[in-house]
């Protein structure tokens, strides 16, 4: 697994992910089938590839209900009520959904083959058998091909309200024979997830997946793959879009029908708050100096924010600058020697983040996005992380 | 109760091999060193009548299907029935030395590069059974044997499992099979879907631990089964005691990561921990 920020697909975001490749931001991309019919997803995996990118698909079978135009172009699909929604499949069927998914991986020449599998829900061994047999298709697929073959942990809210239900789903999808894990973590709805224990929970989860010694590509992980790294995962999903920075079902649920709103403001993402400022609203509050220290990096997608007086800026290029900054910091924090020391770097930046966000709280200006609900949070147990689990850091520097 | 046979008897029922000496049985068979007519030596299993034998099948596949120098070898299984008369044995190969439990018995510590290296080796063997998705679930210092050279073999899978096969009548939820003092905490507490190959880097951790130090981590002198129970799902003195904090940072994090409660915390596979354990030992200064 390239080590690096992985696009992950699913809000339309095809061209903008070529757009960052082609700047050199990011090493993987992660497809979605609900964005792109199948033929397309083998040509924009060929796009990527040609980029240097290394090309995954997620087939998303943990979204029981959704279905739509693209979807029921890939054949595997017709597999998905079974699986999804009855969490049941025959063996021929398995057999036929190996067939399928050896066919869809060979067409788009998938660096490696993502098991497909349901949500971990606590006390379902059910699931956990029937994740156990999608895998071992998939494997069958990952041997054939001669690439690796991940097994999908995904931990619904069920699991991931308590350690102990962690650990018992943990305990379980491990001993899947996997070459690496492709993880995710569903967290109650928030913007960000700001919950200290929450968080801490799911940077304990990651980094036993991480000390197994496999590769982890820690899924929708978005602004919090800054603590990705020092949970010793190898790839963090990033996205444009809230649907693709946290993992949670209700993402699926169909879009409202648009209304005559006006959209909102461009965000600015900061790497010094490691959030959002609104764009001009809020940032043109702000003295010369903490804009400075806010308005920062520069990068090629946010040329009007520095211009003098500063210019409209859109949406969509603000998007990009956010992906351009995460993917860049995410580089910077893999090539950390250690999960240690890419955690003590992840909360060095937190901790600056947070002085940061004590200066404009002193400049009496409150953040619209509320930006600073989590870094503290998120620090605290990036700390918490290190001290409990400090002879798992240990282990994996032998 | 061990199955056992008079030596004169069983040579009577197997003529066409010289029998040597009486092995150390099990419930299930009697054992004996014999050689053939072409002078090769091996060990001759005879079934007990009426044993399980959907059991014994399962050992015959699990060890049908892997050759390594650190598994024994199966060379032929026999379950024949004429009017009067039953054979039923297995010939395995024969291997010289003695159970790693005469070498741990002393209650000396071994030397750190010996160690290092029996334990990789077990390791491989261990790591082709997991290749083959087998689970022994009774490793022991009494299943394994060391040969005259200080190579180590698995030994005595009856107790194994394929976790690809049904196994649904052997060991019903909650049973427990093994041995205490090497059980794992999902053997305590867990039900059959608890049991992994897992189950064995435990029993690992303990027999690296035991030899290691010269002590048991879990087990101690007139400890009940509770007791010993509580001390492998919850405690953690072995973490703290003078032998094992005199070992070098790598080794006892090897042995602590083996001796984890929780599976997933737990190395994933023993071929990982041999690598580990060939990495040249450190012997600087012991971080406590």
């Amino acid at each position: 697994m390239k080590r690096g920020a992985w696009h992950q697909c699913g809000d339309k975001s095809q061209r903008l992910v070529e757009e960052q490749l082609e700047a050199g931001h990011g090493v993987g991309v992660v497809l979605s089938p609900r964005d792109l019919k199948a033929d397309a997803l083998a040509a924009f995996a060929a796009t990527y590839r040609g980029l240097g990118a290394d090309v995954i698909v997620d087939t998303q079978f943990y979204v029981p209900d959704f279905s739509n135009k693209n979807l029921q172009t890939y054949t595997i699909s017709k597999f998905r009520q079974s699986v999804s929604a009855l969490h049941q499949i025959s063996d021929p069927e398995l057999s036929e959904l190996s067939a399928e998914l050896e066919a869809g991986t060979r067409a788009m020449h998938g660096s490696a083959v993502v098991a497909p599998a349901v949500l971990y829900e606590a006390g379902r061994h059910e699931i956990v058998q029937l994740n156990a047999r999608l895998f071992g298709a998939a494997k069958s697929v990952g041997d054939a091909l001669g690439v690796p073959t991940y097994a999908t942990i995904g931990l619904a809210k069920s699991v991931t309200g308590a350690t102990k239900t962690v650990t018992d789903a943990l305990n379980a999808a491990t001993a899947l024979p996997a070459d690496g894990w492709y993880y995710a973590f569903e967290f109650e709805d928030e913007r960000i997830p700001s919950a200290r224990d929450a968080v801490y929970r799911c940077c304990e989860a990651g980094l036993t997946l991480a000390a197994t010694a496999k590769p982890v590509l820690h899924a929708y992980g978005g602004p919090m793959g800054l603590l990705s790294f020092g949970f010793g995962a190898s790839g963090v999903g990033i996205g444009h879009s809230q649907n693709l920075w946290k993992f949670t079902r209700d993402r699926w649920e169909p879009p409202a029908p648009p209304g005559k709103r006006k959209p909102p403001p461009p965000r600015f993402f900061s790497q010094s708050l490691w959030g959002t400022i609104v764009y001009p609203d809020e940032s043109v509050q702000l003295s010369a100096t903490l804009r400075a220290a806010v308005l920062a990096p520069s990068t090629p997608f946010c040329g009007p924010v520095h211009a003098t007086p500063p210019r409209s800026w859109s949406s969509w290029d603000a998007k990009k600058h956010m992906l351009c900054v995460q993917a860049q910091t995410f580089a910077r924090l893999e090539k950390s020697k250690t999960a240690r020391a890419a955690a003590t770097a992840a909360g060095k930046q937190l901790k600056d983040a947070v002085a940061l966000h004590a200066r404009i709280k002193d400049a009496r200006l409150k953040l619209k996005d509320n930006t600073n609900a989590y870094q503290e949070n998120w620090r605290l147990a990036l700390s918490d992380l290190l001290k409990h689990r400090s002879a798992d850091f240990d282990y994996m520097e032998l | 109760m061990a199955f056992t046979l008079p030596m004169a008897d069983a040579a009577k029922q197997f003529p066409k091999y010289t029998f040597l000496r009486a092995l150390t049985p099990s419930a299930q068979k009697a054992a004996f060193h014999v050689r053939d007519a072409a002078g090769k030596d091996l060990c001759l299993k005879i079934v007990a009548p009426h044993n399980e034998t959907e059991r014994l099948f399962r050992e015959i596949r699990a060890m049908q299907v892997i050759a390594h120098p650190n598994v024994v070898r199966l060379i032929e299984y026999t379950f024949s029935t004429t009017p009067g008369q039953q054979q039923h044995y297995l010939i395995e190969e024969f291997i010289d030395g003695k159970d790693l439990s005469d070498h741990l018995a002393a209650g000396k510590p071994w030397d750190l590069p010996r160690a290092h290296t029996f334990f990789a080796e077990l390791c491989d063997g261990l790591a082709a059974l997991n290749q083959h998705e087998i689970v022994h679930r009774d490793l022991k210092p009494h299943n394994i044997r060391v040969r005259p050279n200080g190579q180590p073999v698995i030994i005595d899978f009856g107790l194994a499992r394929h976790l690809t096969l049904p196994d649904l009548t052997l060991t019903v939820q909650g049973a427990r099979l093994g041995t205490p003092a090497y059980y794992s905490p999902e053997q305590f507490d867990g039900v059959k879907y608890d049991i992994d190959h897992r189950t064995d880097l435990f029993a690992l951790g303990i027999i690296m631990y035991e030899a290691l130090t010269g002590t048991m981590p879990f087990l101690a002198s007139n400890i009940t089964i509770g007791q010993l129970r509580d001390a492998v799902c919850q405690g953690t003195k072995h973490l703290k005691t003078p032998q094992f904090l005199a070992l070098p940072e790598r080794t006892r994090l090897i042995v602590a990561k083996l001796l984890e409660k929780d599976r997933a915390r737990r190395p994933t596979d023993a071929g990982q921990v041999a690598v580990l354990l060939r990495k040249p030992p450190t012997t600087g200064a012991v971080k406590p």
